[in-house]
Parts: structure tokens; C-alpha cells; sequence
């Protein structure tokens, strides 16, 4: 069987990569006790897959892994387990256990919700989201493997909203469709002519769909 | 810090390089409640977080220390020379990285002291503490700077600027030290009377209470305490029984990389080999063995709470701990099915290791290490290297057979008596080990093919070695002899790494200095040298002119040979070996006769008296219980 897990990575940990990140949890399931499933070859290793990989400098949530097992375990055992196995700034949230044919949640993916915790909210703020979003087109230059090419990011917004000082976005994440955080609040700054203040986005939550309706990539 | 301190702090993590190395917060990293103990000890690494972590010391005080329930100690690093500047910039001072305390906020700040030429580091993080560096300039209510580790078997160097130095084993001195700097703090004792407790215990040097003269000439004329409670001569602390010594069963897992990034379990501490050139050797006598009971305890708790997937062994000489073939079975039995690898500390392919080696990949086939030290019979026994050119060429044929298909080759060069034949020989063992690759059948070596490393170091005379009286080469000979083995090491399949000249020189003069040089680091400090352990922030020529500005040359300290009648700064400091022995082993160096090895029966080197040491009525080794192949760490 499979679990699909869902653990948070705390701000303080936000400056960690991918990598250092992958290293850790799969120390933490080595100290866990759990029955892991090993690569085979050389050098063996915990087989273990995150759905998306958060950007170095963003906290996460409700990130999530796919952990294969040797054989069942309760998700509370498992929860139990790892999280005495973590240290207290990546706590594990909850297990889903799915069988082996299950697809992989990378494989799901289509969108994520983030927010952005702005130092400071230009005057009129709202106005100028309203006037952005309402563009039919939104083209940014993006990094591609032959240069830089222009591409339109509208149809990858889902939703843009702000609360107090926090925007709130939903933006596609998936292997066919992606535009970062970064870049929209960049394309948006441009377009309200105002310098981009210092922010902290943190990935709030994972989404799939289903039947065409957005959901949490967990529940699916 | 306070919260504006703090804001700052995640401020500046996003404008500097690896800004993960600051954040703490590693599994089994130790958070105490602020406010719920007594005492609170900074840890103080003076390199940077990737070196500092892999230290096995910092591990074991921090464990000990933390143990307690009525203290709490934090770890503190070298940051980068940019996180350094733009601390500086904005007014952050240091701060532990547990807690984000600031350093004046402990009770007592410890430096490790591993390497010479990590003290401007020191005085840099003193600095971005915001703590005077010169002990006579901070003030009653600031934090006590404490130092020890095994550089300070010869503290003068560092005497203006530590409050009280260590010296030997840690793991009981620490609680003593502690424990009277927390009574005294709390009964409200002047600065100067906590200082005289401290240097009633034994194993503790307390520099304020200690005066020392000069001779025209510049040497040492005379160095006596000045206070009553201060001892003549401060004795080494020696842990008789390591079974029972505390060693930590969890230690912080890093996020990110570092070094060594794996458990450690120290087998055993000192090294009966008596290599002359060896600090650590003499330093760290008798030999004690951890008991094969208690290191099977520790390796399972280690595994258990670090979850790492691998481990090595530690200690001065592992091919020499009396049951490694069964211990390192015993690990790879229970590591199996852990997926745990085993690495092997040196080079001892016995029988037994090759039987698992065909069962199992669990040892990992990293780089092969050996160190033949010199190039020459010769050399080699005046150095008492016991290492024949048979036991190299066996050792890498073994190690060849088995796959391994990379070695690295460590010699010094400007060791006592050498000739450009002892270069020359350099040069013919790196070709000896590649053709006795060559001879190992093309089926059961690697197909890599072979790779040698011959790294040739400055030898530097160190305290409490038959050679500390030496001389070492000056630079320009350096540099010479640099050239010759470039030429001679111009081979197939070889590759050559010298070190830096002026790095070993300035190590030279650092590690035999006297109290003098404290106002040399500091110079050198002020003119901007931090980090010099590091190529890219080495400043040579400001290290000179700090001696220049002090009124000092380097050539006294490093190029001078110094007569035995000379009075040497840290005479005062009773290692255990006593200045007899060492002298009479630089005699017996000179005329290239060699010490046995002490399993094979007691030198008197000086311990035999402190009634410490097991193998001075251990029955001897015979020959034939000798080591098949002598291992070289
Ligand atoms: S006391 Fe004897 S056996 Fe022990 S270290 Fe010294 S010389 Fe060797």
C-alpha cells in the first residue's frame, strides 16, 4: 500500500531546498520505525515522492509526499509514528492510505493556493487587481529551454483576491500548466506601475480536480 | 534577540549564500525553556556551520552539557564572511542558533580550539557578539570565555583573550567548570575570585593569575603563577574509563549538507604508535578502548535517533582498536537490513572484512586514505612511522582486489633531516602503488581505473612532540622542494596537492608562540584576516605585517631551532608525556633509531606514573599478535 501524507514545512525552515528537504523526511522515516520500501541497486534508498517541490525560500502548508510501504499500517499508527520521528518545525498533519494502483499525486496535480503577506498594499490596490484580471491576455517573458519567450499567464490564474494585507491566488501547478507566485505578483506590480514590496508567500494548500471541480489534492 | 533583531535577521538570511546553514532547528537539536534553568553555556565552533557540525567534540559537550538539568547549552558557528559583513552592517550581533539568544546573554561562551589558524575566528565572533576580545577590557557582567580542545595544550597564544583554558579530556572538567562559574555567579563573586576557583581545579588554566618575562634575546626567561590559588604547573584531565565516560546517543541532523554528515562512534581515544611528528598522538595518551558492550548500545541509539545511513569510526589509529573485525561485523549484521553503511575508518582489509565485502555492499568504497608520512625507509624511522613499503603495497593490493581503484597518498615534507632523496622516494612510492594495480588480475580490479593522490603537507613542529624543538623549512625551501616533487610526481595516474607555504608557517609560529602573539592575532584581525583556513580569505601578507606591528617576526617562532635549555611558553602544562622522553625521542630520531610500539611494552613516556594507562603492566603483544597490516588513519 501507499500513504498519502500531508506535513507542513514551517516558515523557519522556508530556506531550505528540495533536496536538503527530501534528505530530511527521509531521515525522519528511517528513524520512524515504519515498514519503507527501498530502491533497489547500489545504493539503496527510501522510495518516496513529493508532489511538488516548493521553491527554496516558501513554507508549505499542506504539502504532500506518496510513501510506499512493505505492507499495512494504520494512517493513525503511521502519523503517530512519523511524527515522533520529525522535528517540530515539519509536523506530519494526516495519512491517506490509497492502494497500489492509485495514481501518484504528482500526477494530479493541476493548481495551488498561496498567499502573499505584503509589507506594504498600494493605494486603490483592489482597483488595480480588478483592472489586471479583467486583461483578456497577460503576457509575461519566461525562461524556456530555447530562451526567453513570451506566454500568457491569464488562463493559469484561477483566482487573485486581497484580504487586509494578504493576496490571495489560486494558479495552476501541473506538468502541462505552471505560473509561480512569483512571477504573477511580479506581472501584477509591473501593471500597477509601483515598486513590488518585500513579501512572504507561503503555499497554503495542494489541488486536484474533480468532475471539474477544484479539491484538495489529499482527498483525491 | 528581540523582535526587531529578529526581522532583521530573516532579512539579511535572503541575501546571503547557503542561508540555510542559520536557521538551527535540526532534529534533535536541543531547545530548552530559557527561563527554567540555572546556567546557560554558548557553544562556540570557530569555523563555519558545515565544518563545525561535523566535529565529534562539539557533539559530546553538547550532549554532556545539555544533560544536565540545570543548564543549557546552545550552539554558536563561524558564519560566511558575507553573513559576517552584513551583520556587521546592520548592527546584528551574533546569536546561538537554538534559541536566537545573543552571546552576552549566556553565562559562559566555549571555544573549541582544533586548529591554529582558526583563531582570528574568534576574535571575530567576539566581535559580532559585541564582546571585548582582550579579557582585561569585559566588564564582571559579561559572559566568562572559556576555551579547550587540543590546541589548548598550548593556550599562551590565546591567553589574552580566554578567561580560563581546559586542558585534556573534556567530559569531566566541563561539569566542574561549570558548576563553580554557576555558584560564583549566583553568590555574587567578583570576576577575579571565580577565577581563582576555577584555577584550583585541576585540568584548568586561568592566564590572568600567571606572569611571564622575557630575555633580551626574545625567549622566555620565566613564567610563574601570581596568585596563590594558581597551580605551577596545570595538569592534563585524563577520563580513565571511556565505557562509563557519557557519549551522546542523539546528535543534531543537519539539513543541510556539511562535511561529514553521518553518525560517529568514537571506538577509542590516544594512540600508542608514537609517531614523532604526531600531536594528537602525545596529546591524547593512554589508549582507552570503548567496550565492544557499550559501542553496540551507542551505535543502536545513534541509528534510532538520527536515522542516518551511514556511520564511520573514530578514533587516532581504528586498525588498532583490539576487536575491530568483530565489531564491524557486528555492525554490518545488525545494519543489514537498516540499509546503514559502514565506513571504514583506515585501511585494514582482513579476511574478515573481505568475506562481508563479497556478501554485501555495505562498506563503502569512498576514497582510500593512507599516510606513509615520508618517502623513505629512513625518513620513516626517524619519524617512527612504523609502516614498511611492504605494508603499503600489501594494503592496496588488498584494497585494489576488492575494487577499490582510488588512494590517496599523505606525506609531509621539511620533516627533520630530510634530503631530495626522501622526495625522490615520494615519488617512487606513488609509482609503486599504481603498478601494483596494474598487477591485480584485470577481472577483480576496478575498471575505473587507478587514481593517485599524493598530497604532500608542510610539516609544522608542534608542542608536546619529540619535535617540537625543530626548526621548520622557511618558505623559500618550501617552495623548492614544492618544485622537485612536482617534478618527480610528473606520473601516470598520479595527481599531486601541496598546501598553501605561508598557511604552515603562520600555523609554525602560532602553535609554538608565546603570549606575545595573542597581540599578533589580534593585529592580524584588525587588518581583516578571519577564515584563514580558507584559501579565498588567506591574507599572508597582512599576517606579516601584524607581526611587523607588534614588533615580532615570524622567523623567531617558526625557523628557529630551539635548545633544549630554552624555557618553552607552555612548559608550565603537564601532558602526561614528560619533556624527558620527548627529548630523549628527538635523540633517538637524530640517529634514526625507532620506539616500539607501547602494546608490544611501556616506553615510560611519563604516564606510566599517573597510574592511567592499561598497557603499562598489560603482558606485551608478541609479534606474531601484531597488526598484518599497520593501518595508517
Ligand atoms: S605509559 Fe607506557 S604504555 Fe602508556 S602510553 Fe606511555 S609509554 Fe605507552
Amino acid at each position: 500500500m501507499k500513504m498519502i501524507v500531508v506535513f507542513e514545512k514551517a516558515p523557519r525552515l522556508r530556506l531550505i531546498g528540495h533536496l536538503d528537504l527530501m534528505r530530511a523526511m527521509q531521515r525522519a522515516l528511517r528513524r520512524s520505525g515504519l515498514p519503507l520500501r527501498y530502491s533497489q541497486g547500489f545504493n539503496p534508498h527510501i522510495l518516496l515522492t513529493f508532489a511538488a517541490p516548493l521553491s527554496v525560500g516558501m513554507p508549505g502548508k499542506r504539502e504532500i509526499m506518496e510513501v510506499p510501504l512493505e505492507h499495512d499500517v494504520t494512517p493513525e499508527d503511521f502519523v503517530q509514528k512519523l511524527s515522533s520521528a520529525l522535528p517540530p518545525d515539519l509536523p506530519v498533519l494526516s495519512a491517506r492510505p490509497v492502494d497500489e494502483r492509485h495514481p501518484a499525486p504528482m500526477a494530479l496535480l493541476t493548481a495551488a493556493v498561496y498567499e502573499a503577506q505584503l509589507e506594504q498594499v498600494p493605494d486603490n490596490f483592489q482597483q488595480t487587481i480588478d483592472g489586471f484580471l479583467a486583461q483578456k491576455e497577460i503576457n509575461v517573458m519566461r525562461k524556456t529551454k530555447s530562451g526567453l519567450k513570451p506566454s500568457d499567464i491569464r488562463p493559469m490564474i484561477y483566482d487573485l483576491r486581497l484580504q487586509g494585507g494578504t493576496l490571495h491566488m489560486a494558479l495552476a501547478l501541473s506538468e502541462k500548466a505552471t505560473c509561480k507566485p512569483d512571477l504573477l505578483l511580479q506581472s501584477l506590480f509591473e501593471f500597477a506601475q509601483t515598486e513590488r514590496p518585500r513579501a512572504l508567500i507561503t503555499r497554503l494548500q495542494l489541488l486536484g480536480e474533480e468532475d471539474g471541480v477544484f479539491k484538495p489534492l489529499e482527498s483525491l | 534577540m528581540n523582535e526587531q533583531q529578529s526581522i532583521l535577521l530573516e532579512q539579511l538570511l535572503e541575501q546571503v549564500q547557503k542561508p540555510a546553514q542559520y536557521i538551527g532547528g535540526e532534529m534533535n537539536s536541543v531547545i530548552k525553556d530559557w527561563d527554567s534553568v540555572r546556567f546557560r553555556f554558548a557553544f562556540c565552533f570557530p569555523d563555519t556551520y558545515e565544518i563545525g557540525m561535523s566535529h565529534l567534540g562539539m557533539k559530546i559537550l553538547y550532549h554532556l552539557i545539555n544533560s544536565r538539568q540545570d543548564a543549557l547549552c546552545e550552539r554558536v558557528f563561524m558564519p560566511a564572511a558575507d553573513m559576517a559583513d552584513r551583520m556587521r552592517q546592520s548592527g546584528l550581533p551574533l546569536f546561538s542558533w537554538e534559541t536566537r539568544h545573543l552571546l552576552t546573554e549566556f553565562d559562559i561562551i566555549g571555544f573549541t580550539l582544533q586548529y591554529e589558524m582558526s583563531y582570528t575566528n574568534i576574535l571575530e565572533m567576539l566581535d559580532l557578539a559585541r564582546i571585548p576580545a582582550y579579557r582585561d577590557q569585559r566588564t564582571d557582567d559579561m559572559p566568562f570565555v572559556v576555551a579547550g580542545g587540543p590546541c589548548a595544550f598550548n593556550p599562551e597564544p590565546l591567553a589574552p583573550f580566554i578567561d580560563a583554558f581546559m586542558i585534556g579530556d573534556g567530559e569531566d572538567v566541563m561539569h566542574e567548570l561549570i558548576e563553580v562559574i554557576r555558584d560564583g555567579r549566583e553568590a555574587k563573586k567578583e570576576k577575579i575570585d571565580i577565577l581563582r576557583d576555577l584555577a584550583r581545579l585541576e585540568g584548568v588554566y586561568v592566564p590572568a593569575l600567571y606572569q611571564a618575562e622575557y630575555n633580551e634575546d626574545g625567549t622566555l626567561r620565566a613564567f610563574y603563577p601570581v596568585d596563590d590559588a594558581a597551580p605551577k604547573v596545570v595538569k592534563k584531565r585524563v577520563v580513565k574509563d571511556l565505557s562509563a565516560a557519557i557519549y551522546p546517543d542523539t546528535i543534531p541532523v543537519p539539513y543541510t549538507e556539511i562535511v561529514h554528515d553521518r553518525m560517529v562512534l568514537e571506538i577509542m581515544r590516544g594512540c600508542t604508535r608514537g609517531c614523532r611528528f604526531c600531536q594528537a598522538g602525545m596529546l591524547y595518551r593512554p589508549v582507552r578502548e570503548r567496550s565492544m558492550d557499550r559501542l553496540l548500545e551507542l551505535a543502536d541509539k545513534l541509528q534510532q535517533s538520527t536515522g542516518y545511513e551511514e556511520m564511520s569510526l573514530s578514533s587516532l589509529s581504528s586498525g588498532d582498536f583490539s576487536c575491530l573485525p568483530q565489531l564491524i561485523q557486528a555492525l554490518m549484521d545488525r545494519y543489514r537490513d537498516k540499509r546503514v553503511g559502514v565506513s571504514l575508518p583506515s585501511m585494514r582489509i582482513d579476511n574478515i572484512v573481505k568475506q562481508s565485502l563479497e556478501e554485501t555492499q555495505q562498506v563503502k568504497k569512498s576514497g582510500l586514505t593512507l599516510a606513509p608520512e615520508a618517502g623513505t625507509q629512513r625518513l620513516r624511522d626517524v619519524i617512527n612511522k612504523g609502516v614498511t613499503e611492504d605494508d603499503l603495497i600489501r594494503s592496496v593490493t588488498d584494497a585494489f582486489e576488492c575494487g577499490w581503484s582510488s588512494v590517496k597518498l599523505y606525506f609531509m615534507m621539511g620533516l627533520p633531516t630530510e634530503t631530495d632523496e626522501d622526495l625522490r622516494g615520494i615519488g617512487d612510492l606513488a609509482k609503486k602503488v599504481v603498478d601494483a594495480y596494474y598487477r591485480v588480475p584485470k577481472e577483480m580490479r576496478s575498471k575505473n581505473g587507478v587514481r593517485v593522490t599524493a598530497s604532500a603537507s608542510v610539516f609544522v613542529p608542534k608542542p608536546f612532540t619529540p619535535f617540537q624543538w625543530a626548526a621548520q623549512d622557511t618558505m623559500e625551501t618550501v617552495h623548492e622542494k614544492q618544485a622537485s616533487l612536482r617534478e618527480y610526481l610528473k606520473l601516470k595516474c598520479v595527481h599531486f596537492n601541496w598546501h598553501e607555504s605561508g598557511l604552515s608557517m603562520l600555523e609554525a609560529c602560532i602553535s609554538r608562540g608565546d603570549r606575545r602573539i595573542g597581540d599578533v592575532i589580534y593585529a592580524a584581525w584588525k587588518r581583516g584576516c578571519r577564515l584563514d583556513g580558507w584559501n579565498e580569505h588567506f591574507k599572508f601578507d597582512q599576517w606579516i605585517e601584524a607581526f611587523h606591528d607588534c614588533g615580532l617576526t615570524p622567523d623567531f617562532y617558526a625557523y628557529r631551532e630551539r635548545p633544549y635549555e630554552e624555557l618553552l611558553p607552555w612548559q608550565f602544562i603537564d601532558a602526561g608525556v614528560s619533556q624527558e622522553y620527548l627529548k630523549k625521542e628527538n635523540e633517538k630520531a637524530r640517529q634514526v633509531q625507532t620506539t616500539k610500539d607501547c602494546r608490544h611494552g611501556c616506553n615510560g613516556c611519563g604516564l606510566h606514573t599517573w597510574g592511567v594507562c592499561d598497557w603499562v603492566k598489560h603482558p606485551p603483544l608478541k609479534d606474531s599478535d601484531k597488526m598484518s597490516a599497520p593501518l595508517f588513519d
